[in-house]
């Protein structure tokens, strides 16, 4: 296993952990300050200027959307969601030492809320950024399973 | 007294004018009369023209429980067709949009065109010489009409016209909402958003109307914009401006004209606009499309926040679609519309903003869904089984049009819409 490889997985743990347990502003501290985060809706490609997606958000944004989830008053995760997701299926595009690399991974996500569980998974495309021996995450996008479907309540950490 | 599966329903025992009581929301048999008495008679909203622009687009949407495909033939036309094959009843389109140039029911081979028109039936001649295809076309809703490219269906031969339907009141709201496009015409052409919960359809169309919850509800969301501009907008609290209305037809209304027009905020953000060559050039347009006194009226409305009964909802950016599915499951499909002819920024802006609080991980409407859930978990206590809906009777007024007004916290708009649901419920009918 290259270095490299280490440093991804790492990272990319550390993330869903944050995640999983709706550490809000330590996940949002994650993306670097220049950003794009973006969940499509209805399909996997398009010009985003012209077509809705679930959540596009350059840095401030993000911040916004982790503050008010971390303020308590998002009724919609309240009571939270508890979930444990499995990263998987990691393909990495760049070399140890590359300013910015290309990164793939799947996820699954088991989410119990209010005694319901369900399941959500996605593929995500991130580009990281070298900082400190880490990442920042410059640019993340999650293409859900679930991209044209009615859902009843997704709105934990993605 | 109105029959329903041969069982009596008592709709006065049911809705007062300031309650309701709870079965409305629970019962299976008022679901089942809900769905032959306002979704099989009514007026019925399938979707809007904009979203099947070319010959051969269509997309499925549904009258009830019903499917139905709203297709555009070779020549333009649009069409409401159920999704049935004549034949045996397989459904003879899978995808939820698309283009074709018919469709072909999978199961025998029969082909229809996509105004419905049978087109072939593999080996007919086992059908005799009497067969005639013309009798077997695709079937469809006996009325269909728009306005303003919003199509709505009948199943009913008779009865009120669309426009007496949607009467000038409201026609008034979908106009403001269209004309904020320099053509006239809003595009609803960049995607849906969807959303689903544990609960009864007319929860939603409550709580589109309901000026009283934003404060309290929708906390989270007032304190991020808190947290950009300094304050909390006033626009729904006890003293505001804003005013909920019924429009008569069960159609309802949140006006915020009064607020909006009085609101330095607004004026401060439409000079702000022109200040670009975009937001300069989309004033340009609109003045010259409207003239300055109502293109200024228009931006400074913003469109509008309505309902039309049963199961469209105009607000904001988006047209909503309610679809019920059981008296305890219903699906929202919620689409942002562009403005046809305006700056791409301009449009840009409008999904942006309908993002921020209505996707799927903005910061709003999935604290209302959450509401819809606890509702119906409150629902299921039945020692005092009414919802009450009194708020600011004592004091509602109404205009000249016979369009009652009340202070944008009270519940007249929700009491329209009960009103008009029990007359309907009541009209003495052969189902
Ligand atoms: S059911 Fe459609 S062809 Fe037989
Ligand atoms: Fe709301």
């Amino acid at each position: 296993m290259s270095a490299l490889r280490d440093k991804v997985e790492n990272f990319l743990y550390k993330e869903a952990r944050l995640m999983d347990e709706n550490r809000y502003l330590e996940w949002a501290g994650l993306y670097a300050d220049e950003c794009l985060y973006w969940i499509p809706c209805n399909e996997e490609d398009y010009d985003p200027a012209k077509h809705v997606s679930m959540l596009y958000a350059d840095n401030n944004l993000l911040k916004s959307h982790a503050l008010r989830l971390n303020e308590g008053k998002a009724f919609a995760q309240q009571p939270k969601s508890r979930m444990r997701r499995i990263v998987s299926n990691i393909e990495i595009d760049g070399d140890e030492g590359d300013e910015e690399i290309g990164v793939f991974a799947n996820f699954t996500v088991t989410e119990i809320r209010k005694h319901e569980q369900r399941v959500h998974s996605g593929r995500s495309e991130y580009k990281l950024v070298s900082e400190n021996g880490s990442f920042r995450i410059k640019y993340k996008k999650i293409n859900l399973v679930s991209i044209d479907e009615a859902q009843d309540n997704v709105t934990f950490l993605l | 007294m109105a029959t329903g599966n041969g069982r009596l329903i008592d709709y006065d025992a049911l809705v007062r004018e300031d309650a309701v009581h709870g079965d409305v929301y629970l019962r299976q048999d008022i679901f089942d009369e809900e769905m032959k008495r306002i979704y099989q008679r009514g007026w019925v909203y399938i979707g809007h023209q904009s979203e099947i622009p070319d010959p051969g687009d269509f997309k499925r949407s549904w009258l009830g429980l019903q499917p139905v495909i709203f297709s555009r033939d070779k020549a333009g036309k649009y069409h409401v067709l159920f999704n049935r094959c004549t034949h045996r009843a397989a459904s003879i389109c899978q995808e939820d949009w698309g283009n074709t140039t018919g469709f072909r029911c999978e199961y025998h081979g029969w082909l229809f065109r996509t105004d419905g028109e049978l087109a072939a039936v593999p080996y007919a001649d086992a059908y005799g010489d009497n067969f005639d295809k013309s009798r077997l076309n695709l079937r469809r809703p006996p009325r269909v009409d728009e306005y303003r490219g919003f199509v709505f269906a009948s199943m009913s031969e008779t009865g009120l016209s669309l426009t007496e339907h949607i009467s000038g009141p409201a026609r008034e709201q979908i106009d403001y909402f269209c004309d904020l496009s320099p053509e006239g015409e809003i595009l609803v052409q960049c995607g849906a958003t969807k959303l689903a919960y544990d609960g009864n359809w007319k929860l939603q169309m409550e709580n589109t109307i309901d000026g009283y919850h934003p404060n309290f509800t929708h906390q989270s969301f007032f304190s991020s914009i808190e947290r950009i501009t300094g304050s909390k907008p006033g626009i729904f609290k006890g003293d505001s401006l804003s005013e909920v209305r019924d429009l008569g037809m069960g159609h309802t209304n949140i006006d915020t004209r009064a607020y909006n027009r009085a609101d330095p905020a607004v004026k401060a953000r439409l000079d702000m606009m022109q200040q670009t060559s975009w937001g300069k050039k989309y004033y340009d347009d609109l003045v010259e499309a409207h003239g300055k006194e109502r293109a200024e009226d228009v931006l400074t409305v913003g469109g509008t926040h309505m309902n039309i009964f049963p199961n469209l909802c105009v607000l904001g950016q988006q047209v909503r679609t309610i679809r019920p599915i059981s008296p305890d499951r219903t699906e929202v499909f919620l689409r942002p519309s562009l403005l046809k002819g305006a700056p791409d920024e301009i449009n840009t802006m409008r999904i942006r903003q309908y993002e921020a609080f209505y996707s799927p991980h903005g910061g709003g409407i999935h604290d209302d869904v959450e509401m819809f859930n606890r509702v119906s978990e409150g629902l299921r206590c039945t020692i005092d089984p009414w919802l009450i809906f009194q708020r600011g009777l004592h004091r509602e007024t109404v205009d000249e049009d016979g369009v009652r007004i009340g202070q944008c916290t009270d519940e007249t708009s929700q009491r329209g819409q009960w009103r008009h649901w029990k007359t309907v419920m009541q009209e003495e009918i052969n189902l």
